[in-house]
């Protein structure tokens, strides 16, 4: 068949495109993933020149009155393959053999934003040779759709407004197109090649990662994150988000409830008369949030049906099962105190727990921001060291060579460190880090040397207190 | 292998249903190992073993996304519930309620106080496995890094902060919210003597126990794990501030594995 080994990069691709709606089609014919791959193709062009996220995430609402007669569509696909696709989420058993031979793909995306050139990524694309011999080896069509589900929607930020637009353009005779899109995948087209670059590195923020809400997740974390993006529209892609998840909405899709939504799904149970009398229809229709399932609502209206008529045993319904034995040992602390001084007591070192995961989390976050920034820096002292050989080959400006000449000495010193480091990783940034707060302060840039130090005083300003903290005597004992 | 020690440690007291949603730390840290020494091995690429590790690290993560949304599903519709469950008391049962009666009021402010602790704790708990997990992803990326050589951790982990899993901003905030609900609900000094003793007495069915233990067995992880280590460097986090670890220490009760 000579179709097999268009087939097999169809199938990788549309694997890798799975996550924007498509994972349910794989199994049942070619020409469906197949448009769904060409109208996806054709909008990464289009994305690219979107970066803002108000853009996108407006989208969704510009395309929302699509997605019921869409879903009716959809719907039968993914109904066929509803029951291996229930694997992708819940099941850590995969078959196993040959799953990694999508990844490099993905992989190598990876690794293109750590600054390898782009050629790589392109020269993977035809190592997928090998996939055939795994496409048709198995052939229940979900090994295909799993490591790429999980791989792609994590790697590669895609937009919900693009999930949309696919949504959109489901149309199920262009096959010829769907050809040349292959073809361009198998010569990799630098275009491609450099879109999907452009998504990894700009579109950072916009990560997608599961068929679950996240448009608002990345601007929650703004602030937290200096990402440039308003915090204002948290609030409303809150409620987009939903509309997300439709789209790309297998059987069993992840979605990421929040209180706001929870309340209005209160308010409509209440409207149909409480949890026992409503319908998941009902309450659906009634809530009128673009994107939400049927799905969605029946496992959470289940979920709240427990969680009313058990308050009890399903708050401590894990725990009651293996305290019995605990409870005697408990006595010999808890003895002496009353229940409500026990709670006070367990209540305490919960928060203390807490607090110490907060300052945790901000120390991780800034940590990882520090290494990107570096690693920010290392590119552009890179591109910095080309450009002054260039330019001090030119002396038309005796100033500038002059400085060029004086800081050309730690320069030629941070590039070859930078050969000689490049492959050791965390050491590496160790070693840059001093180079770079070296060279930055001469050439007047403090503030990265100021930003090193800061991450350094935080870090040594939390262990110094420590050991004052622990001889400290307790609050709580009374 | 101490912090796969202490991993191991969190999960044999974690509650039951959680056990198996943990990173699987020793897995991966054997798969490194084989990567690093099977590198000379033409059949299985670096690209391919790489491919294989991100591979599996995705499947951890989607483990991690799946259970943290089920559980933070659960904790909104719950949260909800005890809010409703308070003022249900309290117009019932509570002074200017329908049909006032301290005895009734008393008891079950008693239950509720016990369903917000524990409910509070259980919260935490997560904030702290997805801490956990997230804390065990960035060290297995670093000895794969260290080992292969590779470039994986820097643009891996930026990708692991925007998992639903690691953006805890919601629970926090139901934490938080719950504190307030406590502060409300604790009665300021109402137990008189008797009252203690009376209560001593009943059995104490400190349901909330197996998250005591959890959590103070998580606290005390967190503190051992950020002890400086041989490989402290700019990456690491800094030896942890907790005042009271003393106390903290003495609440671990006849525990079979010497936490040390």
């Amino acid at each position: 068949m000579e179709a097999r080994p268009a087939l097999s990069i169809q199938r990788s691709g549309a694997s890798q495109l799975s996550s924007l709606g498509v994972s349910g089609g794989l199994s049942s014919s070619l020409s469906i993933p197949s448009t769904h791959l060409e109208g996806t193709y054709q909008k990464l062009p289009d994305i690219q020149q979107v970066p803002s996220e108000r853009e996108l995430t407006t989208r969704p609402q510009a395309h929302a009155t699509r997605v019921p007669t869409n879903n009716g569509v959809v719907g039968h696909i993914f109904s066929s393959s509803s029951g291996f696709s229930s694997d992708l989420h819940y099941s850590s058993v995969l078959p196993n053999e040959k799953h990694s031979r999508n990844s490099p793909f993905i992989s190598q995306s990876l690794a293109d934003t750590a600054s390898l050139p782009l050629s790589q990524s392109s020269s993977s694309l035809l190592p997928q040779p090998t996939i055939p011999s795994c496409c048709n080896k198995e052939n229940s069509g979900s090994w295909c759709t799993d490591p790429d589900f999980l791989d792609f929607p994590v790697s590669t930020p895609v937009q919900s407004g693009q999930v949309e637009n696919i949504q959109r353009s489901e149309d199920f005779s262009k096959q010829n197109d769907w050809q040349e899109w292959a073809d361009q995948l198998i010569t990799c087209d630098d275009a491609l090649t450099s879109n999907w670059n452009e998504l990894l590195v700009d579109n950072v923020t916009n990560l997608e990662p599961k068929m679950a809400c996240q448009v608002a997740k990345p601007c929650t974390t703004m602030p937290a994150q200096n990402q440039q993006l308003p915090s204002p529209s948290v609030e409303s892609l809150r409620v987009v988000n939903p509309s997300s998840s439709a789209n790309n909405a297998p059987a069993k899709p992840r979605m990421r409830w929040t209180p706001e939504l929870h309340e209005a799904f209160v308010e409509a149970v209440n409207q149909l008369g409480g949890s026992e009398r409503a319908t998941p229809k009902g309450v659906l229709k009634l809530m009128k949030v673009d994107g939400l399932t049927i799905y969605h609502v029946k496992s959470h209206l289940q979920k709240y049906r427990t969680a009313r008529y058990r308050p009890e045993s399903s708050e401590g319904s894990s725990e009651k099962k293996l305290t019995s034995m605990e409870e005697i040992s408990s006595l010999d602390l808890k003895t002496g105190m009353g229940i409500t001084e026990a709670l006070r007591l367990q209540m305490e070192v919960q928060k203390r727990l807490h607090e110490q995961l907060e300052i945790q989390r901000n120390l991780q976050l800034r940590i990882e921001e520090q290494g990107r920034y570096l690693q920010m820096m290392f590119e552009k002292q890179k591109s910095g060291l080309d450009k002054l050989k260039v330019s001090s080959s030119n002396p038309e400006n005796p100033a500038a060579t002059s400085d060029a000449t004086k800081e050309a000495p730690t320069k030629s010193e941070l590039e070859s460190s930078q050969r000689d480091h490049l492959d050791s990783g965390t050491g590496t940034v160790n070693n840059a880090k001093s180079m770079l707060e070296r060279s930055s302060r001469e050439m007047g840039g403090e503030d990265m040397a100021t930003e090193a130090g800061d991450l350094e005083k935080t870090k040594a300003r939390v262990s110094e207190t420590s050991p004052e903290q622990a001889a400290k005597r307790s609050r709580i004992e009374e | 292998m101490k912090f796969g020690k202490r991993l191991k440690q969190q999960i044999e007291e974690s509650l039951p249903a959680w056990r198996d949603k943990f990173l699987s730390y020793k897995e991966l840290k054997k798969l490194v190992r084989q990567i690093s020494s099977a590198e000379s091995c033409v059949e299985y690429g670096k690209a391919d073993a790489e491919a294989e590790f991100v591979h599996l690290l995705n499947n951890e993560i989607d483990k991690f996304n799946v259970f943290f949304m089920e559980q933070e599903e659960d904790f909104i519709i719950r949260h909800k519930e005890l809010q409703q469950r308070i003022k249900r008391v309290i117009e019932t049962w509570g002074p200017n309620g329908t049909k006032p009666s301290e005895a009734e009021y008393k008891d079950e402010m008693a239950k509720i106080r016990k369903d917000i602790v524990n409910f509070h704790g259980e919260m935490v708990l997560l904030v702290n496995y997805s801490n956990i997990n997230y804390t065990g992803l960035a060290k297995i990326l670093k000895k794969y890094d260290k080992r292969t050589g590779g470039l994986l951790r820097l643009p891996f982990i930026q990708k692991v902060l925007q998992q639903p899993f690691f953006i805890t901003d919601l629970v926090s905030k139901l934490v938080k919210e719950c504190e307030n609900t406590i502060d409300e609900v604790f009665p300021v000094e109402q137990e008189d003597e008797e009252e203690i003793v009376k209560e001593q007495r009943e059995a104490i069915t400190i349901a909330g126990k197996g998250i005591f233990r959890n959590t103070v067995a998580a606290l005390l992880s967190m503190q051992e794990i950020r002890r400086g280590s041989s490989t402290y460097g700019h990456f690491s986090l800094p030896p942890m501030d907790l005042p009271d670890s003393d106390l903290i220490h003495s609440f671990q009760l006849n525990s079979p594995i010497p936490i040390v």
